[in-house]
């Protein structure tokens, strides 16, 4: 256990960019909060703008968590390429090899920490963006939304969303993280080349010999899937909120837990047996890494 | 009454391939508790490949036991009582010095971190310097410093002053006889600069192109091998007694022979015990002329 938070600690001394990026990306949120421009909508009562404002804090919550998000997955792609490649580049795994930490407690640490420790940093600095922003808002436009835009509950909600959608994307991108440590551990340069051309070449000879289009469709159902997976959509006038301003209308849900869809997730033979293959690749990683010293 | 100690290294038939090139071939050596070993061999003779393959850093053919262990499967255990320093200034650019330490200190169980401490204070290298920033002389006097701060019963060096000036060489040596060695403990170590380790060093393996040509104590080594400086009117009679190598230095023939008959020797001109670098050299350059 020791061990294990030495070996998260040192990640974060190596690829001090893990907290960096977040932390930037925040900030400059926070700083358009503090200095954006805002405009009420023409001249209308204050019981309006509230309403507008409560339809769209939940808006404003989803795309800071979305924002988040998207730059989270490229850091992480980025960092699990790197993660067993730079230290055989430049030599340093001859130091760590020779510390009592087995090749398993490495691979997995640095596995854990892409899909653990990683999300739940960005989740961690999404949701104090989150406040500040609506702190500074409010201050801002008081005289027109009062204390209206803190909603405790809906910010409960997000902690819930975020929570279930680091879970099930550790599970369901595992073959993909796993798939960019083997190459990592592997390549002897290129790495973000080999990611690619093998995958590419299997789509292309199937296509060629057999005509068909298998490991395409899962490739692509895997890389772009996840939300069809995790997610749903739930149309219905029950769950749905409408709002009224003028000859406009928002919808926002009763309850954003709605959109969450654990049991087909979780039923889904798709999540399992993408898990058992990223367990395999995992193996295969850290074959590779007790075997692969230098570049 | 002689104590029995097992043999810390045993490696029998030990082969490693890269592809057609075979780096070790049935190598067979041991090494015994205590003792201070030299590797040396001329570059490509497979001894790095030997050195990883003790310390589990590849895989190989043959039967290898370290410590009681089996290197290749057992890494993590055997570094507990193992360290390795395999060539130098491999510390990581981004590393500041009490990470390092720090680093070191949570995940070994034999790390002495007052001990690190106080080799680092001696070369005035200060904790917040980050690796990059350092020259290599002290990375590697940092890499030193922790890894004799490590209660290993194994330690493993690759070259380990290369890149270091003379003071430093000089000083890393008496620290490693004075400060880390003991009966306990046993040191394996291969450098280019024979004459360097010559004192230091009980036992000698001279490795080339794979096999393992010479496996001795220094002791055995003064008794067991002879050279001659040859008047010349006796060469004929020298050298049908069978010597192994033979050079000409400064005009002279210089004989050198395996389990000599020394007052034979005598009879033939002025005999002298040989360096590990002459041997080395006689051992490596083929039969005699």
């Amino acid at each position: 256990m020791n061990t294990t938070l030495w070996l998260v600690r040192r990640e974060f001394w190596e690829n001090r960019a893990i907290w960096l990026i977040p932390a930037v990306l925040g900030g400059l949120l926070v700083l358009a909060s503090l200095f954006g421009g805002y405009q009420v909508l023409g001249a209308v009562d204050l019981a309006t703008v509230r309403a507008v404002v409560q339809a769209g804090a939940l808006d404003g919550m989803v795309l800071i968590a979305v924002t988040f998000f998207i730059v989270m997955s490229i850091y992480s792609t980025w960092y699990l390429l790197d993660c067993l490649y730079a230290d055989r580049k430049d030599r340093s795994i001859l130091f760590w090899k020779s510390m009592p930490i087995s090749d398993t407690a490495t691979v997995v640490c640095k596995l854990a920490t892409a899909l653990i420790v990683i999300p739940l940093l960005y989740f961690a600095l999404a949701d104090l963006t989150t406040l500040i922003m609506a702190f500074i808002i409010s201050v801002r436009a008081n005289s027109y939304i009062d204390s209206s835009l803190w909603r405790g509950g809906l910010w409960l909600q997000i902690q819930a969303l975020w929570l279930y959608l680091i879970v099930t994307a550790a599970i369901w991108y595992l073959p993909v993280a796993a798939w960019l440590l083997v190459v990592s551990a592997w390549a002897r340069r290129a790495v973000m080349l080999w990611s690619i051309l093998p995958p590419l070449a299997l789509v292309i000879a199937e296509r060629v010999f057999l005509g068909t289009h298998v490991i395409a469709g899962q490739l692509s159902s895997r890389l772009g899937g996840y939300f069809s997976h995790a997610l749903q959509y739930t149309p219905g006038a029950a769950n749905w909120v409408t709002t009224e301003i003028g000859h406009d209308t928002i919808n926002t849900p009763v309850s954003v837990i709605q959109f969450l869809n654990p049991g087909g997730f979780f039923s889904s033979s798709d999540t399992w047996i993408g898990a058992a293959v990223g367990a395999a690749l995992i193996a295969g990683a850290i074959q590779l890494r007790m075997r692969r010293t230098e570049i | 009454m002689r104590l029995i100690m097992p043999a810390l290294i045993e490696a029998q038939d030990l082969t490693k391939k890269y592809g057609s090139h075979v780096a070790l071939d049935h190598a067979n050596f041991t090494v015994e508790t205590g003792r201070i070993v030299g590797l040396i061999g001329p570059n490509g003779a497979g001894k790095t490949s030997a050195l990883r393959a003790i310390l589990g850093l590849t895989a190989y053919e043959g039967r290898l036991n370290v410590l009681g262990r089996e290197p290749f499967r057992e890494r993590a255990l055997l570094m507990r009582d193992a360290c390795f320093i395999a060539d130098v200034a491999v510390l990581p650019a981004w590393l500041r010095v009490d990470q390092a330490i720090d680093f070191v200190a949570g995940v070994h169980p034999r790390f002495r971190r007052d001990r690190a401490v106080g080799l680092l204070a001696k070369t005035g290298i200060t904790g917040e310097r980050r690796l990059r920033e350092l020259s290599k002389g002290m990375k590697t006097q940092v890499h030193l410093a922790l890894t004799m701060a490590i209660d290993a019963q194994l330690l493993v060096l690759d070259e380990p002053t290369l890149g270091l000036d003379i003071l430093a060489r000089s000083a890393f040596y008496d620290a490693l006889v004075n400060d880390y060695m003991d009966d306990t403990r046993t040191i394996l170590i291969t450098t280019h600069q024979v004459e360097e380790v010559e004192n230091l060093l009980t036992d000698v393996l001279f490795i080339d192109k794979g096999r393992i040509v010479l496996d001795s104590s220094l002791d055995d080594i003064a008794t067991r091998y002879a050279a001659v400086a040859v008047a010349a009117d006796n060469l004929d009679a020298a050298r049908a007694g069978k010597p192994f190598h033979e050079r000409r230095m400064l005009g002279k023939v210089v004989l050198y022979y395996e389990q000599p008959n020394l007052e034979q020797l005598a009879a033939w001109g002025e005999v002298h015990t040989l360096s590990i670098a002459d041997l080395f050299v006689a051992k490596l350059s083929g039969d005699a002329a």
